[in-house]
């Protein structure tokens, strides 16, 4: 049965996505119509699917003998994070047909949305490597062709193609390290690296868990890739929501997380992966301290949670940091599409034209307070669990100085997520406004979403059980929700955190609302526009590579007589090697 | 070196390389490149016969040689239309002159 809804889950997008194109732009309604129909149908089943988790290959299709099999394995990594990309998906779909109404070229953006969303399913539930680096391009194609949708701004394209250059390193690093375990190994499955990765000699293993851990850092815009995040944000809101926040970007956390156990052992490994989610986490909490953009500083507090992720899996806590993973998902797409919906209302992106709007679009105002508490890490919302439960792992299994600064990290985060709430919606309008109503289908996907970052901090005993049941190689104890909030309350690290928070909360409340109106520090915008002096090392890269390719023009003269040298040159070569090397 | 019938043969083909190889390299007149295109696939063709014979597979070689003089002549149709047209736009068959690649 397992077989039969995985299949759906990654056919029923594309066949929409083939299907919407094909209707042609001159009925939206239609198109509207369709790709909420099958990206819905899709999260069903994956909903479905959760009945049959398993960690055998569901199916199992032989390809030869260079490709090793086919496989789908719905275990519970695997398919807690289709839901989450199904379900989110769709609801972004939704959140589309208001956002998207009137726009032209609406196949070419639900093509792409559709075909990201069973990408995304086949990447996590794919259990051959080179299939998961297959559909791992895909979404890497659908997001920058997504970025770019206005594709007469200059700036989205520009930022589409920052975010294709900059996630193909990542690309280059898995399938180098998938290359390299078959090489090793003679299997591209997923589950022989993980079972025979001791047999695998030190250096090989340790080229593959650095070559897997830039592919991740790439993909979810972690140090030092982590400028392509923000300028990603020219896409239209309800995909910023769905592939740069909920999916896409956690396909990186995913990677790190399958494999944490065969990586586990690799001298330094979990050391680099502290430090690149310790750095993350802070770098980009005081960028989004600056921003005024209000979805670049929202982009900036997604990599900076992606960052309390990756520690967290450096600190050996897989199960914390999904269960995070999923909180994120939930109240970072709310905030998304909230500030999709403000931006859709009033037509600006810059928070120091907004203010005072909370009055004139009260619903967006209170689910975007509930999204910002959870992401402050306020009890009883799903952030706080899931941030907790992070924190107690990185006290017990970190260095103390990676836990310090990931505190420092909880106060920033409230600390910023108050001063981009109060610059929105509260303090007195500092620019007359013309506001457009919110549509009904924005009201939906926002409501199902805010009563999700209430709730779904309950289905951590699910989530644990699924977890703890079905991945042979991890080793996690499966705990029930109401040990884990006993064990939450109880600790230490949560009131130590809760300490930190209220200080940032205390921080906003004395200073941040002169903070937010002022113009910042000069060091600190000079040190955030730079991106923490990457964005220099990002111009130099591209620089270096325009002029080496200007240089090698003078080498294409479309003469046919200098070609035929060159070939003639190379074949002497390929014969004097041959020769050397005693096969002639 | 022997002078056996594999030997000769491996000469020719040889030879018939390096002319058109030697050919492409100093010609500009296209009518004289498409003649030396020519000269270079049968030399393709005379080792497509030649593998078939050392291989045993005598069959099998001389349908590709067969395939390969079809699509030649296709080829070389194709190029001296091209050759006639290029005369007649630009009054030249010199590749270097008709060139707008510039680098």
């Amino acid at each position: 049965m397992a077989n039969i809804f995985i299949l759906l889950i990654i056919g029923f997008p594309w066949l929409g996505a083939l299907i919407v194109w094909l209707i042609g732009d001159a009925r939206p309604k239609i198109q509207h119509t369709f790709a909420v129909a099958f990206s819905l149908l899709s999260g069903i089943s994956s909903l479905i699917l959760l009945a049959f988790i398993n960690s055998q290959p569901a199916i199992d299709l032989a390809l030869g003998t260079s490709f090793g099999s086919l496989t789908f394995i719905p275990d519970g990594l695997a398919v807690s994070l289709t839901v989450i990309a199904t379900v989110v998906g769709s609801l972004a779909v939704l959140f589309s047909v208001d956002y998207m109404r009137g726009e032209a070229q609406l196949g070419r953006y639900y093509f792409m949305v559709l075909f990201f969303i069973g990408a995304m399913a086949g990447l996590v539930l794919s259990g051959n490597l080179l299939f998961t680096f297959f559909f791992w391009e895909i979404t890497a194609l659908c997001s920058y062709g997504l970025i770019s949708f206005y594709n007469d701004d200059p700036k989205a394209v520009a930022g589409g193609i920052k975010a294709l250059i900059i996630t193909q390193v990542g690309g280059v690093g898995l399938l180098a390290g998938a290359l390299i375990s078959y090489a090793s190994l003679g299997s591209f499955q997923i589950s022989e690296l993980l079972g025979r990765a001791d047999t695998i000699p030190t250096a090989a293993l340790s080229f593959i868990a650095f070559s897997f851990l830039i592919a991740a850092a790439a993909k979810s815009a972690q140090f030092p890739f982590h400028t392509w995040l923000p300028d990603a944000m020219e896409a239209p809101t309800p995909i910023s929501a769905l592939i740069h926040a909920a999916t896409m970007v956690n396909a990186g956390i995913y990677l790190l997380a399958r494999f944490y156990p065969a990586f586990e052992s690799v001298p330094g490994w979990k050391t680099a992966v502290i430090l690149v989610g310790v750095t993350s986490a802070l770098i980009t909490a005081f960028m989004a301290l600056t921003a005024t953009d209000l979805k670049r500083a929202l982009a900036y507090s997604t990599v900076s949670q992606l960052g309390y992720m990756v520690y967290a899996i450096g600190a050996g806590g897989v199960l914390a940091s999904q269960f995070h993973l999923f909180s994120h998902a939930v109240f970072k797409a709310l905030l998304f599409l909230t500030a999709g919906s403000v931006i859709h209302a009033v037509g600006t992106r810059d928070m120091r034209r907004m203010g005072g709007l909370g009055a004139k679009v009260p619903f967006a105002r209170n689910v975007f307070i509930i999204g910002a508490l959870a992401l402050a890490g306020i009890p009883i919302f799903n952030g706080f669990w899931s941030k907790e439960l992070i924190l107690e792992v990185g006290l017990e299994h970190s260095p103390m100085w990676a836990y310090a600064l990931m505190l420092l990290g909880a106060g920033l985060t409230a600390f910023y997520t108050f001063r981009m709430t109060w610059m929105v919606f509260f303090g007195t309008p500092r620019e007359t406004l013309h506001i457009h109503p919110i549509g009904l289908a924005m009201k939906i996907s926002l409501a199902v979403l805010s009563i999700g970052t209430f709730t779904t901090w309950l289905l951590f005993g699910g989530l644990n059980g699924i977890l703890s049941t079905s991945l042979p190689f991890h080793e996690i104890e499966a705990e029930s929700t109401l040990e884990m909030i006993k064990a939450v309350s109880f600790a230490p690290a949560t009131w130590f955190a809760l300490l930190v928070v209220t200080l940032g909360l205390g921080l906003f409340f004395a200073f941040g609302r002169k903070f937010a109106l002022s113009e910042s520090p000069a060091w600190l915008s000079t040190l955030t526009e730079s991106s923490f002096g990457f964005e220099p090392v990002n111009r130099f890269v591209v620089s270096l590579v325009s002029n080496g390719a200007e240089k090698l023009r003078a080498t294409q003269t479309g003469q046919l007589n200098w070609n035929i040298l060159a070939i003639v040159g190379a074949l002497l070569v390929v014969l004097a090697a041959l020769v050397w090397g005693g096969a002639l | 070196m022997k002078l056996t019938e594999i030997n000769i043969i491996l000469i020719g083909i040889v030879s018939l390389l390096g002319v058109g190889f030697y050919g492409l390299l100093i010609t500009r007149n296209l009518i004289k490149v498409v003649m030396i295109l020519q000269i270079l696939v049968k030399a393709v063709v005379l080792a497509f016969v030649f593998s078939g014979k050392v291989s045993g597979n005598l069959g099998l070689g001389q349908s590709i040689a067969a395939t390969v003089i079809v699509a030649d002549t296709i080829v070389a149709v194709v190029g001296l239309a091209l050759a006639v047209q290029v005369r007649r736009r630009f009054g030249t068959l010199d590749a270097p002159e008709i060139s707008t690649l510039r680098g």
